[in-house]
């Protein structure tokens, strides 16, 4: 109960910081991408700089999470294919519709219908992904080496 | 817990719970509906950005049939999006924010990939458009 309430809370705050800072908007991520503003580029670099110093200061208490008392822990992830691959799609999506997951749930959010039929398919990805992991599961590890589909055991699929 | 946050997992905790009629959402589908929740309040009471229509693609395809090409490619983008995102293990803010600042090299390497590709995808449909 208390992790979903964080987690909501959560939400709230970056959706009012996706709203407030403009990443709505596919203009300003456009002119980003066009190299017309730096906006973007400041806003991310200084979005993951201050992330990094936190979890850096944090890593060095070896701490225990606030609400479950697990040991809050991460392992480096090794690149692989599926990265690299995935992330062609993904580019290929943001730099025509000017959203990532985060923004399309924020036009929804601010009523644009735009944001309808990018979350349509949104969601037909996640489900197709899903069919072919489950097929990937299916067939065993033998053909899961040179799959891009994670098994579902992989550390970071969920994120 | 100890999983890294990113919008993707929101999204996919969202769907696993419809698509398994399961009655309640875990931590990262409130997420998304604090996400949604959060957007639709800071847009009531101080507004979003302003859309006139969907920036270059309304611009290039206008009228009612201009809509539908605009939905449909919309559409193909969101699905390239769901699916790229799920099979990189994460999106913008999980390989790109959370998973950089954890110091993971599988999300510098995601994160250099989709925004050299996402660069060259404007730059070409801002000639061609």
């Amino acid at each position: 109960m208390r992790t979903r309430v964080a987690g909501a809370l959560i939400g709230v705050v970056f959706g009012v910081v996706l709203t407030w800072s403009g990443l709505t908007s596919p203009d300003v991520i456009r002119d980003g991408l066009l190299f017309r503003d730096a906006y973007l580029f400041l806003l991310f670099g200084t979005a993951v700089t201050t992330a990094f110093a936190g979890l850096w200061l944090l890593r060095r208490r070896a701490p225990r999470a606030l609400l479950t008392g697990e040991r809050v822990a991460w392992e480096p992830i090794r690149p692989e294919r599926r990265h690299v691959a995935g992330s062609l799609l993904f580019g290929v999506g943001w730099g025509v519709a000017g959203a990532c997951p985060g923004p399309i749930a924020t036009q929804l959010g601010q009523g644009i219908a735009w944001g309808v039929p990018t979350a349509v398919g949104l969601v037909a990805g996640i489900l197709l992904f899903g069919r072919l992991q489950a097929r990937a599961a299916a067939r065993g590890d033998r053909s899961q080496r040179v799959s891009v589909i994670p098994s579902p055991q992989a550390g970071d699929a969920t994120a | 817990m100890n999983e890294r946050l990113g919008m993707i997992g929101a999204w996919s905790d969202v769907i696993g719970a419809i698509a398994a009629r399961r009655p309640s959402l875990g931590p990262f589908g409130w997420m998304l509906v604090g996400v949604v929740g959060g957007a639709a309040g800071y847009a009531l009471v101080a507004g979003g950005p302003v859309f006139h229509g969907y920036s270059y693609l309304t611009d290039a395809f206008s009228g009612t049939g201009g809509a539908i090409v605009v939905a449909a490619i919309l559409l193909a983008a969101g699905f390239l999006i769901g699916l790229g995102t799920k099979i990189a293990g994460g999106c913008t803010s999980g390989n790109g924010l959370s998973g950089n600042a954890m110091g993971s090299p599988a999300s510098l390497v995601a994160t250099m990939t989709f925004f050299a590709t996402a660069i060259v995808v404007t730059v070409v449909t801002e000639a061609l458009l």
